[in-house]
């Protein structure tokens, strides 16, 4: 297949699957549906019916929706030229990475093998790590070091530093994260063709999202230092870039940081005053920002990244919808979660030197 | 030889503390190929071995990591066929997860005498860089009252990030040096207490490695490599030492570690069974296929060997099991080697006729007829004795096509490509190129007719009737096939196709078209377009793979022709030149030639044969077995 073949075929698939995504109004017609309903409209009725402990059904739930989400991926990758596919890869890479960072809580904590692997997800062979020779690792150290003998070396080689110099596991799994969002940007940089403003574009957004949120995080929840907590940032191509970064992790407050934000994120943060907030209006930019390019751009590998950042976000909201179900939990708070509600959250705003 | 050995399901039932016994038992016949699809019975769901599996897996993996520290031997002989029992390997597990963490400290210690040389390494570059600076960099070794400096290396990934983490607690990051993965910087900054802590912290999360500055740096060149001299000479001595350490830890507990090899082969085959035991209570139930022959001889030994009751019931697969029945590989020497290419086609299904005969002798045959020459043959076959050790069982194979070509030779009176020196048996192939290309012809509807029989045949026996008539290579293509070559021959004789012919072959394509229909789903313009383009290419696939087979005789004829261009080259030589390039080109046709032959007849094995009659989709039996012999006489 030629590539001017290829990328037509790609917008074709990515225009055909994009049918599948909910209408912005669905949520809300979702959220009020029934348990039953809810399942036997996404096909989910019999892996609830077959399971016998909430855990279990849930667990069951939100396996088979990341399953669906990657055999989307699997359909997408197949006629993307090397550099695309890596790029696509990279992204659906924090998956095996949930499952290094079970593996190494589980090691961590010296728990059961049968609760670890419990907790592990069910990846295709494209995606997963190589869990078998990970999980006989009898400790972290022997984890990450089997884990450099792969692809993940670098991430590997860096979780093992931070642990080796800090042995606890916010510090690795800072790392995991910091690397994870490195890569993702190095690949987007590999990209010299009309391909590369809209993924910018879009990469950045995600990468704005996170910096915002680890910013707020570290600086004003962990206590860290303002190096401590740029070091942990990954510099975007869009809104935060590096010289921002330094400068916004230097104040001290939390409304300091807001109003310092460039546009338009200064105004979509306004007022927010806890973390929660923060994210829930951050996840409804990302999803309008993922929407617009698979709307609008002409790249085929950068509607096929905003297809799946949207499926995504989606199927979590499903699952956080199923999960309410499951555990009876009250509307109000269901709400929140899928992003229908407002927190109403008992923090007072925070500061970098509170005690 | 070409029918597959006859198979049978067994189901043995016994009780589950006989389950590990019974596996052994199983595993020392050799015979049992497990079946892990659950049993009819719906009460029998529990899986009495998955706690002993975890064990084993566990402690197989512990083993395994040890023995790349400390190498046991690969095949320790067991004395007496033993129970391994749940506790046993328990407490085997727990005495190697003790050793492997012992194992794993020592691995440890020499990754840090890697690193430790790495950091070596790059101090000696650092250094002679430093050199070209012109600053007192005795002063890079310790505080001063104004500043502090940290001297080291960090991934290269890290760096800029880094600088700006280090500029916010105000110090300057300066890079000296890149290597590969690594950039050596210089950091700079006020000294003060929170400043330490929080860059502290960021050097930690990027991985700074501090680079020492030795003490003698103002000192002769000299004498600073003689430091590192040193330091590098006690890596070496610390590496000795710490190899003597683990020798004598190995041997320490050498042969615990070969008995824990021996306890876990025997354990070895109840894992490998797991998944086709099922259980309820006390019953257990184990199933699989076993060589209808060896049956017997397995109740036998089960009835020595087990202590408690059991029940062996074997019955002949069902038709709809066909596809799950592993077939038994053939064990002559002889056909060994052709055996091999045709797995490398797939395995034949059980009930399909093992092509690995058909496939020796026509290969040979069309191998010989390709490429005929006594003298070639005969370097052919004692390469491949002279290279018998390398080769393994392809000796066979080189000596065979090796022979087929010397016999071919003697047919075609040719030694090394000269003509004159053997009177032909037959005749040379250049002599007569026309009856050479009818011979091949010949032999091609013989092939193709012999495969698509074989073809039927093998559909007919898996109970696949309507793909036997209709379908690929089916009774209505052979039809066609020979109503195409009858009218081929009168045509070729008399000038005409000939009604009957004609009107065979349109029906059988009418007949394959609405078969074809039959199976298609979709607008009508579509399915016209398929069937007609598919009947379309029935007639062309028939007429290109019988003339694909003209190359049996083309090869013949090459073979002679190229000698010629040899014999012409050499006549233009003096003597000395004449025999090199006798000698130089028998080497070309006997590498080049040979090769291309090689390839040709796979070819027509693969697609003009194999294609036709094999569906390679079968599965080899594979029966569990002890992974180490018995001690001769035990």
């Amino acid at each position: 297949m030629s590539q001017a073949a290829a990328q037509a075929y790609l917008n074709t698939r990515v225009s055909v699957m994009s049918t599948r995504l909910f209408r912005p109004s669905e949520l809300a017609e979702l959220a009020g549906l029934g348990l039953d309903d809810l399942a036997a409209r996404f096909g989910l009725a019999s892996l609830i019916d077959e399971h016998v402990t909430v855990r279990a059904k849930s667990r069951a739930v939100e396996q088979a929706l990341i399953s669906l989400l990657l055999a989307e991926l699997a359909i997408l990758v197949r006629p993307m030229t090397a550099a695309e596919r890596a790029l696509i890869m990279a992204w659906a890479r924090k998956y095996a990475l949930f499952n290094l960072k079970t593996l190494i809580r589980g090691k961590l904590y010296d728990l059961d093998q049968q609760e670890i692997r419990q907790n592990l997800y069910d990846l295709p062979p494209h995606v997963r790590l190589p869990h078998q020779e990970l999980f006989r690792a009898e400790n972290v150290l022997e984890l990450l070091r089997q884990l450099e003998q792969g692809p993940h070396v670098l991430i590997a080689r860096q979780a093992r530093e931070a642990y080796e110099q800090r042995r606890e596991p916010f510090a690795l799994e800072a790392a995991i994260d910091q690397r994870y969002y490195a890569g993702l940007a190095r690949q987007v940089r590999q990209f010299h063709d009309a391909s590369l403003q809209p993924l910018q574009h879009l990469v950045g957004t995600l990468l704005d999202r996170e910096d915002v949120q680890c910013l707020m995080r570290f600086r004003f929840s962990y206590r860290l230092s303002p190096s401590e907590t740029f070091y942990q940032l990954v510099p975007s191509f869009r809104l935060l870039h590096r010289d921002r970064l330094l400068e916004l992790v230097e104040l001290e407050t939390f409304e300091q940081v807001i109003e310092a934000l460039p546009a338009p994120l200064d105004a979509l943060l306004a007022g927010a005053s806890n973390l929660i907030e923060i994210q829930q209006r951050l996840h409804h930019y990302m999803a309008d920002e993922a929407r617009r390019v698979l709307a609008l751009s002409a790249s085929a590998v950068a509607r096929a990244l905003a297809y799946l950042i949207l499926r995504e976000s989606q199927f979590r909201a499903l699952f956080a919808l199923v999960q309410g179900h499951l555990l009876q939990l009250p509307t109000q708070l269901v709400g929140v979660a899928v992003g229908l509600a407002e927190p109403v959250c008992p923090l007072a705003p925070m500061t970098a030197k509170a005690a | 030889m070409l029918m597959p050995r006859p198979m049978k399901h067994v189901r043995l039932l016994t009780l589950t503390e006989d389950l590990p016994r019974a596996s052994l038992t199983l595993a020392e016949t050799e015979s049992f190929h497990p079946d892990p699809r659950p049993p009819a019975e719906s009460e029998l769901v529990n899986l009495p071995g998955r706690p002993y599996r975890e064990l084993f897996q566990q402690a197989r993996s512990r083993l395994d990591k040890i023995a790349r520290l400390a190498p046991l031997p690969r095949d320790p002989e067991i004395d007496t066929i033993r129970v391994v029992g749940a506790e046993e390997l328990e407490a085997l597990n727990r005495w190697l997860g003790e050793a492997w963490a012992e194992a794993f400290q020592f691995e440890e210690q020499l990754r840090h005498l890697d690193e430790a040389e790495r950091s070596i390494r790059e101090q000696e570059s650092a250094l002679a860089n430093f050199a070209n600076l012109n600053i007192d960099l005795r002063l890079l070794r310790t505080k001063t009252r104004f500043l502090d400096f940290f001297v080291g290396s960090v991934p290269r990934d890290n760096v800029r990030q880094l600088e700006g983490a280090v500029a916010l607690a105000k110090h300057l990051l300066f890079t000296y040096m890149t290597t590969a993965d690594h950039a050596h910087v210089i950091i700079v900054g006020p000294p003060g207490e929170d400043e330490a802590a929080q860059l502290g912290s960021v050097l930690n999360a990027a991985g700074f490695q501090a680079l020492p500055i030795p003490q003698g740096l103002d000192s002769e060149p000299r004498e600073i490599q003689r430091q590192i001299e040193t330091r590098r000479s006690g890596l070496i001595e610390e590496r000795a030492a710490l190899r003597r350490q683990i020798a004598t830890w190995a041997e320490a507990h050498q042969d615990r570690l070969v008995e824990a090899e021996r306890t876990l082969a025997l354990a070895e085959p109840f894992v490998t069974l797991d998944p086709s035991i099922r259980s309820a209570g006390y019953l257990a139930c184990l199933c699989g296929w076993v060589p209808a022959r060896e049956v017997a001889n397995l109740e036998t030994r089960l009835k020595e060997t087990l202590t408690l009751p059991f029940q062996l019931d074997a019955r002949s697969p069902r038709p709809d099991e066909r596809a799950l029945v592993p077939t038994v590989p053939g064990k002559s020497r002889l056909l060994a080697p052709f055996g091999i290419l045709v797995q490398q086609y797939g395995i034949p299904q059980y009930g399909e006729i093992d092509p690995t005969p058909l496939f020796a002798v026509t290969f040979l045959l069309m191998f010989g007829m390709m490429f005929g020459d006594l003298g070639q043959g005969a370097v052919i076959a004692l390469v491949a004795w002279y290279l018998r050790g390398k080769l393994g069982p392809f000796t066979v194979f080189g000596l065979l096509a090796g022979a087929s070509s010397m016999a071919f030779g003697l047919l075609y009176g040719s030694v090394f490509g000269y003509e004159d020196i053997l009177p032909a048996l037959w005749m040379s192939p250049i002599h007569d190129p026309i009856l050479m290309l009818k011979l091949a012809l010949g032999w091609g509807v013989i092939f193709i007719i012999t495969a698509c029989l074989l073809g039927i045949y093998n559909r007919l026996v898996t109970g696949n009737l309507r793909g036997a008539v209709f379908g690929l290579h089916g009774a209505v293509n052979l039809l066609f096939y020979l109503a195409f070559l009858a009218g081929a021959y009168q045509l070729a004789q008399t000038g005409s196709f000939g009604a009957v012919p004609a009107l065979v072959a349109v029906l059988s394509l009418i007949a394959l078209a609405l078969n074809q229909w039959s199976h298609l789903s979709g607008p009508t313009g579509e399915k016209v377009l398929i069937v007609a383009i598919e009947t379309l290419d029935t007639v062309i696939v028939y007429l290109s793979n019988t003339l694909s087979f003209l190359r049996v005789a083309a090869f013949s004829l090459n073979h002679v022709a190229l000698s010629s261009a040899i014999f012409t080259l050499a006549n233009l030589m003096q003597t000395t030149g004449h025999w090199i390039t006798i000698v130089l080109g028998n080497v070309f046709i006997l590498v080049l030639e040979g090769g291309i032959v090689m390839i040709q007849v796979m070819r027509l094995e693969y697609y003009e044969g194999f294609s036709r009659y094999f569906s390679g989709d079968g599965h080899a039996f594979a029966p569990v077995r002890l992974r180490m012999a018995r001690r001769a006489g035990t």
